[in-house]
């Protein structure tokens, strides 16, 4: 009983402190919460909406698709199409996250109606080097996956930046980050095809 | 009448503490990780130095008012446990209202908790002084580590882009202007040979003063 009467006289502070902040942070995430989320997703359509052109709204087509990544990783995604101002179909896009020099990075890619070519990428999150790897943010970078024939891609040292095929130039002095994006995008596009190929939203052309 | 003005000197004397005798940053050397890495530009800087204001204010209130319930031993598990809620609180309200800053914060909203400046001033001013003295100390002890992050992060970006503010001050040598941004500045190294440069500067003026 006197052990009791210890424990209770050393700790009722921290307890009722315990219990009093804990009310607090999850009356401010109550308050907070919404608003919290509506931020994230309105980032994420502005970018899609940059990225496809004429998209109007998105409609998440499969959700939590099950992507395998490198050491037997296996990341979910949400796919979601991208539909016009008259419904209609004008591509898909996802979030694809992978390693990156200093962090994960995270992109959000696009791709055509018929997932047949790229429309490029965005980055979500990322916190590559400043001055050299956060060059990936870069439209100069960026631009070299528009059009591109969805499939395997390689990052070469040098090259015609203007010229659409597989090849991507890395970023000079950011090799790393560069591989990253090119990276996250092979191992995304081909199962994201699958994926969308198995629900019938694609043909099987390709 | 004597009394008061004593009282008034201590309150004084409190407030230029944390503003130059007893800086955080540059007298201290405390909460060193948000000073070289968010001062890469003015406006991350302010945020987190307003986000502290905040965090400290609120602990140093709420250490004052319970410090004579705190078991010693206890004392330092109540200030982590008052901290922590006060940076979450801090880190929603960003999310929610500036959601772009609180993506270029990162982790360092969330590190608050573990600032040694947060930490410090509750064991040693508002867990032995009252409410006033308390409140007077965190925003006195605030402004001083602000301004000194603010001073940092301005040199830091006035060299790397060329911009206060993200205000063009220098004009860029690609749109012919003659300014070449160091880009070294914005990364760590940049911030590493900032602080150094200062901290010696500080050292030369308190030595000329006394």
């Amino acid at each position: 009983m006197s052990k009791m009467k210890h424990f209770i006289e050393q700790s009722w502070v921290l307890v009722v402190s315990a219990f009093v902040f804990g009310l607090l942070i999850a009356v401010t995430n109550a308050a907070l919460s919404e608003r919290i989320i509506q931020n994230e997703q309105d980032k994420l359509y502005n970018l899609m909406r940059g990225l496809i052109m004429n998209s109007n709204d998105f409609q998440v087509v499969i959700e939590a698709a099950q992507i395998p990544g490198s050491k037997g990783k296996v990341n979910q995604t949400d796919i979601y199409r991208a539909i016009d101002s008259s419904n209609r179909s004008v591509g898909f896009a996802f979030v694809a996250v992978g390693a990156g020099f200093a962090d994960k990075i995270k992109l959000v890619i696009a791709v055509d109606d018929g997932c047949e070519k790229f429309f490029g990428f965005k980055v979500l999150s990322s916190n590559e080097t400043p001055g050299f790897g956060s060059r990936i943010k870069e439209d100069e970078f960026g631009e070299q996956f528009r059009e591109v024939p969805t499939g395997a891609l390689e990052v070469v040292k040098t090259g015609d930046a203007e010229k659409i095929d597989s090849q991507i130039i890395a970023i000079s002095g950011a090799t790393v980050s560069s591989e990253a994006v090119v990276s996250i995008f092979n191992t995304y596009v081909e199962e994201i095809r699958r994926q969308l190929q198995k629900k019938g939203l694609i043909g099987n052309g390709k | 009448m004597a009394n008061e003005t004593s009282n008034s000197s201590a309150i004084g004397q409190t407030f230029i503490a944390g503003l130059w005798r007893e800086n955080p940053v540059f007298r201290l050397l405390l909460g060193m990780c948000p000073t070289l890495a968010v001062t890469a530009a003015v406006k991350p800087a302010l945020t987190m130095g307003l986000c502290v204001i905040f965090v400290l204010l609120c602990s140093n209130i709420v250490v004052s008012l319970m410090r004579n319930l705190l078991k010693p031993h206890l004392r330092i598990l109540m200030f982590t446990l008052a901290i922590s809620t006060f940076v979450t609180i801090a880190d929603l309200f960003l999310k929610a209202f500036q959601p772009r800053m609180s993506e270029t914060l990162g982790p360092y909203v969330p590190l608050i908790i573990v600032n040694c400046i947060i930490i410090c001033r509750a064991e040693a001013c508002a867990s032995k002084n009252g409410l006033f003295i308390s409140i007077i100390d965190a925003i006195g002890m605030g402004i001083g580590f602000t301004v000194t992050l603010c001073v940092l992060a301005g040199i830091r970006e006035l060299l790397s882009t060329g911009a206060i503010f993200e205000i063009q001050i220098l004009p860029l040598g690609e749109t012919g202007g003659w300014f070449v941004p160091w880009a070294a500045m914005s990364m760590p190294v940049g911030a590493f040979i900032t602080l150094g440069l200062l901290l010696g500067l500080v050292n030369i003026i308190s030595r000329k003063k006394t």
